[in-house]
Order: C-alpha cells, then structure tokens, then sequence
C-alpha cells in the first residue's frame, strides 16, 4: 500500500503535475531546457512565418499580369460518359368508334394501304396507354466524331433501335458527314422526335407516304452549309439503304401457293420479284433557306426529293376479298415536298405570345410494273400509284407555359393508280382537324389535351372519327436542345 | 523560290486575319468582346437583349453567324443550353467547338457562385457546376476580359499587346467605378430577385439576396410561395428587382404587400452597348438597390 503511493508520488512529479513545493535539481535543469527549446523554436516559427508573409506579398502582384484564359466549357456532364436522357410518355385516349380509331388509320385507303402482315405494334387501347419510351445516348467520341443512339423501349418491353449514328466533327468548309441509321433530314418534321411534336401523333401525309415513324433508314448523310451572305444555306444527300420503306422496299419473295386464303395459286401464274439490287436504293436530296430577319422573326424554306432505284409489292388480298388475284410489282418511286416553316418569337416569359406557324406538302410517285400475277399476261402492264398531302399547324403561346396548337391535315387530294389505259382506280381523301393544349410544368414536363375529328376514307366508306388525348411527357436527364 | 511561295500564301491569307469574326451569345458578351477586341473585331450578338437567355430556340440565323465565326465568347456554364450546343452542332464550324481556341467561357475564367449544389432538378433547372450570370459583377467581368485578351492574342498574336492593353482599360474603368458603387449601395437592405441573376452584383456590393419571386430556378412563382415570401419578409427593408422580360405581377404583389418598390432593371445592355453602357446598366442596377434604404 505504501509502496504504491510512493511510486505514484514518483510519477506524476516526474509529469510535471505535482507543483514543486520540494524541488530536485534534475527537474529543474529538465524544465530549463524545455524553456530554452521553446524559444528557440518560437523564433524560428516566427522567422519563417515572416519568410511566408514575404513570398505572398512577393507572389501576389505577379500573378495578376499573367492571366490566362481557358479552354472549354463548364458543364454538369460527366467528363467522359455519355448525356443520357429519358423520355416517358403516357396517353389516355378515347375515340367514338369503340377503340377502332387506331385501326382505321392503319387501314386508309390510298396507294400504301396496309397490304396485311407489317402493322407496327404500337396499338392503342382506349384507356391508359404507354407509349414507347425514348432512350437517349450522345457524347463526343474524339475530336473527328460525335455520336448518338436513340432507343424506344414500349410497354411490352420491346426494344426498338431508331437511330445510331456518327457525325464528323472536323470537316471544312461548312462539310457534315452523319453515317449510320438516323431520322432522314427531308422535309421540316421528319427528323422530330415525338417529344418534340406540338400533337400528340402524327400527321396523316407523313403516317401514309412516309410511315408512322417518318424516313428512318440506314445510310450516309452529307450536308453543306454553303457561305451565302447573310441567307442560311444548307444542303444535303442522303445515300440509304432503302429497307421497309413504305415506298422502298426490297428482297420480297415472289408468291408461292397457297395463297393467304389457302387455296392454290392459278396455274395460269407467271412473272417473279427479282433479287435485291445492292445499296444504296434510296437516294435523298433536301435544301433549306432561311434569310436573317429581325430577332422577333424566323423563316426557313425548303425542297426536298427522295428516289428509290428498287421498290416491290406483294398483293394478296385474297382472305378478305377471295375472288382478288394475287400480284406483285416492282420498279422505281420518287417523292417531292415542300416545307415553310415561321416563327414569332415574343418577348413574353416562358414562351408566352410565341407564335409559329408551319406547313409541309408531300407527293408520292410509285412506277411500278407487274413482275408476277395470277394472270400471266398481265405480267410487264405499268402501274403508276400517285398520291399526295399536306399539313399546316399552328402554335400560339397564349399564356406563360401554356400553349394553344391548331392542325389541319389531309392525305389523298391525289389517290389513284394509272395503268396503261388510264385511271384504274382512285380513293377519296382522309382529313382531320386537331386542337391541343399543352401545360409546360417546366421545361422538363408537359401535359397535353387533345381532341382530334377526323374523316377517314377506309375501304371505300367515310368513316368520321373523333377522338381524345390526355398526354403526359416527362424528360430526364440531360437538358434537351431547343431545335429549331 | 520558297520565299515567293510564303509572300504569296501570306497575300493570300493577309486579308482573312485582318478582321477576326466573333459571336458573341449575349450584349454583354459583345459588350466585352468590343470592349477588348476593339476595331480588330466584327461582332454579332445571337441573344436580343430583351429576352431571357434560357429560353432561346436554335435558329438558322445563330447557325449561319456560327458558321463563320472565328471565336464564339459565351457567358457558359450551362446558361445557353439549350440552344448554343445546337446551334453549333448544326453550324459545322469545327474551329469553334467547346475544348478548342475559338470557343471562349466567360463563366469558365472565373470562381462561380453555388458551384457544387446537388444537381437535382426538384431545385428546378439548376447549373450544378455554379451560377452561370457573372456578367453583372464588374469584378468578374474585369478578370474575363483579361482571360478573353489572352485568347484573342493566340488568335491574333500581332495584336496581343493591344487587347491587353484594352483589357486593362477596361479592368481600370471598374477599379475606378466599384468604390463609389459600393459607397451608393452600402446601407440597403438587399433585395429579392426574380430570378438568381442578380447574385453576383449583389455579392460584390456586400448586400443580402433576400429571396427570389421563382420558388426554385425556371419555375413560375405560385401564390403559396409569394405568401411564404411575404411572411418571411415582413417588417426588413428590401426592393423587388424583375426584369422587363420577366412577369411583373409576382414582383408587384410581394412589393405592396412588404411596402416595398418593385423595379424592372434591364439585365443587358443594348445590343452594340460600349463600356459605358455596361457601366448605366450597373448604375441603374445600383440606383434600384438603394431604394431598399
């Protein structure tokens, strides 16, 4: 017990926390010599903090005179991944015809009448429908190449590729290459995604000449921007494939028995599809012009052509109609359009007093000649399927965030095949008028109400359709570009 | 032989380097790009002074300017997001892509404010790497146009010392005039903004951001939030700055019910604004805070 005091007594003098009230001369001479260590190190703190202060006050002026500038820009982008966006898309859709809206557009008469067999998958139910949703990828690759990939997933988890392609970075003179599968750039909406449609579906030229989707094919594109003062000039070719196209089509097979209603085809049948000419077979040539006006206003104006070196057609109506015989053509189509599109831009907030205008006109020309038919004599006639349409639409922003859209859109002033006696047959026109407004939450969300009356020329009947649209469209992800 | 060939190539290319061509995205962009650049510069503004500049559409007319262009000067920072990516993607001027000499950040020359917050759009349409409106704040805009005199003296190497003696001009004229500004705006009680765009000058005067009429960036204001504002406020002095582009019912209802002034300050300067026109631009900036005494 004594023992253990003392020791304690011991250390903790030696830790210096008992106050020498009985000193020793070894503590002393430890304690001077902390002191002197102290101070030693105290002045040399002082002298280099001194030194420090120097160097700053040296440093500081020298810096000024050497600004230097930096390349770049600051963006929220992950240096080396991709953008990514997200695009959902809803609809809530009604039509006084039981739900049969959808398939009335899919059967409209016309020189692409659905021939049975390729009816896209995007059905409409009349309730809650989720349209495809768009997946989005883009990134600089190097310094020569840009790249982007778009991909629609629907609700059924189908996924669709709808464009992969590069762009060059480099090119002079104004050069642009795009190489891959992309949105054609004929025409003013054709390379608009639906995100970025003022309705919600599309118009009925581009549904019957050029599908559902628009051009979309496999290829190469150059585009030129030309110096012309203060005129934008741009002007492009396209070289595509030419695959699935509604006016555009290759590798059929010719028919073999049995027919779609089963029974044989007539011996009395000659004639065959030729094989699939290599690519490219579908050529397109599009220009467009926009003047610089005031900052209020813009215009731009354009021409477009498409030529197909190799189309073919297979017909066999035969389960609907059985006394039909079955045939195909094959041969070369061409298209034109015009396209104007105008827009006010008003100086009111979040897009209100915004006005824009635009309008399109397709024409669609099919030469085709009998390659195959029950009747083998007919084999060698021409057919020539001639149709054409247009569209105007316009958008008024009639309050911050909200938009007003009025459509009017029509296929068929021109619906008729030719052969060579003359006219063979014609089709009457399907048009419709469409009113949508539209709530923009933020620039990343919108709702859409739609109302849509239609009369459709389906099967030789007027058919009217009026339908209803409540659309959500929600976009995630990488800020979205406001195209013109 | 050789030296025929380079008098000719020189001859050649002589005229092309006289006159650099630069587009600059906002008035203020073309304000400090004449103000640096001066005679050696041909300017064309992409943004109308009056509009806001995040909501501009990519049009054929930015392209064409965009295609020539020798030097782009943006504000960056994601400002023009949505629509000067565009507009340079379809121009094909590849001299003037981000990452190479004729693509000049103003945002990126200088420390941004709110750089870092979470880049989470329930804040609205927020630029997570900082507040990209730095050209009301003299200060900043002193240190671009010493950055912007550098790169146009790699452009223009023979006019080097005169662009940075320009720049210095310019840095000069805000040395100058900041004291004073400072002096007027000391003693107000800050102000409540319609949009953050006004955070920098209200930082470089030393005055409190007291609240913003959009419950977060790029989203119309609702009554709930104007009312929360209101409560918040009740009893502070303040001024309720908007600019003309930007609805003035929000701004006029927080204002009578605080007692306050609302006051629509222009955020630009005119399209072919000179230094001075920034300066007017900053002093009716100024002369609109100090109401808040």
């Amino acid at each position: 017990m004594h023992v253990k005091f003392k020791h304690l007594a011991g250390a903790l003098a030696l830790a210096g926390i008992i106050t020498p009230s009985h000193a020793n001369p070894e503590i002393d001479a430890l304690r001077a010599e902390i002191a002197q260590m102290r101070q030693q190190y105290e002045a040399r703190l002082a002298e280099l903090e001194a030194r420090l202060k120097d160097a700053e006050g040296r440093a500081a002026p020298a810096a000024q005179p050497t600004a230097s500038d930096r390349l770049g820009a600051l963006t929220s982008g992950a240096a080396f991944n991709p953008q990514i966006s997200v695009i959902l898309d809803g609809v809530y859709y009604r039509d006084n015809k039981k739900g049969k809206g959808p398939e009335l557009y899919a059967h409209l008469d016309g020189i692409n009448h659905s021939h049975g067999g390729h009816d896209h998958g995007h059905e409409l139910e009349r309730g809650f429908n989720l349209r495809p949703t768009e997946l989005v990828f883009s990134a600089t690759v190097d310094p020569w190449f840009d790249a982007n990939l778009m991909l629609t997933v629907d609700s059924h988890g189908g996924v669709e590729l709808e464009q992969a392609y590069f762009d060059t970075r480099s090119l002079p003179a104004g050069l642009k290459l795009r190489g891959g599968k992309f949105f054609s750039g004929i025409g003013y909406l054709n390379d608009k995604h639906p995100h970025q449609w003022d309705f919600v579906d599309q118009n009925l030229p581009y549904r019957t000449l050029l599908g559902e989707h628009g051009l979309m094919d496999t290829g190469l594109q150059l585009t030129w921007r030309p110096k012309t003062g203060s005129l934008y000039t741009l002007l492009g070719v396209e070289a595509l494939q030419g695959n699935e196209q509604l006016f555009a089509t290759a590798g059929l097979a010719t028919p073999t028995s049995p027919r779609a209603d089963g029974s044989p085809l007539a011996p009395t049948r000659a004639g065959e599809l030729t094989g699939k000419k290599a690519g490219p077979r579908l050529w397109t040539a599009f220009a467009k012009f926009a003047p610089t006006l005031s900052d209020d206003h813009a215009l731009q104006l354009g021409v477009w052509g498409g030529w197909a070196n190799q189309h073919q057609e297979v017909h066999d109506h035969t389960l609907e109609d059985p006394g039909s015989l079955v045939h195909a053509l094959e041969g070369k189509s061409r298209l034109w359009g015009l396209d104007a599109v105008y827009k006010f831009d008003a100086p009111g907030a979040y897009g209100a007093g915004d006005f824009s205008l635009n309008a399109e006109y397709l024409r669609e020309v099919k030469d085709l000649s009998i390659a195959f038919h029950e009747i083998g004599s007919r084999v060698g006639q021409p057919r020539k399927f001639t149709q054409d349409g247009f569209y105007v639409q316009g958008v008024y922003g009639f309050a911050p965030r909200w938009q007003a859209g009025l459509r009017y859109d029509i296929t068929g002033l021109t619906s008729k095949v030719d052969g060579p006696a003359g006219r063979l047959r014609e089709w009457d026109d399907s048009n419709r008028w469409s009113l949508a407004v539209t709530h923009h939450f933020s620039e990343f969300s919108r709702l859409r109400l739609q109302a849509s009356s239609a009369r459709l020329a389906v099967d030789g009947n007027r058919e009217r359709l009026n339908e209803f649209w409540i659309q959500y469209q929600l976009s995630l992800g990488a800020h979205g570009a406001h195209k013109f | 032989m050789t030296r025929a060939f380079w008098a000719i190539l020189l001859a050649l290319t002589a005229p092309l380097a006289w006159a650099l061509n630069v587009v600059a995205t906002t008035a203020s962009m073309g304000m400090l790009t004449r103000s640096v650049g001066g005679p050696g510069v041909n300017i064309t503004v992409l943004a109308p002074p009056d509009r806001d500049p995040h909501q501009l559409q990519a049009k054929p007319s930015m392209m064409r300017a965009l295609r020539d262009a020798d030097l782009v000067v943006a504000v960056g920072a994601e400002l023009e997001a949505g629509w000067l990516p565009a507009a340079l993607d379809a121009a094909a001027n590849p001299r003037v892509l981000p990452g190479r000499l004729g693509y000049f950040e103003a945002a990126a020359q200088v420390p941004l404010l709110e750089a870092g917050l979470p880049a989470d759009r329930a804040r609205g349409d927020v630029h997570p790497m900082g507040n990209p409106h730095v050209h009301l704040d003299p200060q900043r805009m002193a240190d671009i146009a010493r950055a912007l005199a550098e790169r146009l003296a790699r452009l223009k190497p023979e006019q080097a010392a005169d662009f940075r003696a320009r720049a210095e001009g310019f840095a000069g004229s805000v040395q100058a005039r900041l004291p004073a500004w400072r002096t007027q705006a000391a003693g107000s009680g800050g102000a409540v903004l319609y949009h953050k765009d006004g955070v920098y000058l209200l930082d470089r005067l030393g005055l409190p951001l007291l609240g913003t009429i959009e419950p977060v960036p790029g989203v119309p204001p609702t009554a709930r939030h104007l009312a929360e504002l209101t409560d918040r406020l009740r009893g502070r002095r303040g001024v309720v700055l908007y600019h003309p582009y930007q609805p003035a019912q929000g701004p006029q209802r927080v204002a009578e019910a605080l007692g306050w002034k609302a006051i629509a300050v222009p955020m630009e300067p005119p399209v072919s604004a000179s230094a001075e026109d920034y300066f007017r631009l900053i002093d009716q900036w100024v002369a609109a805070l100090v109401q808040a005494k």
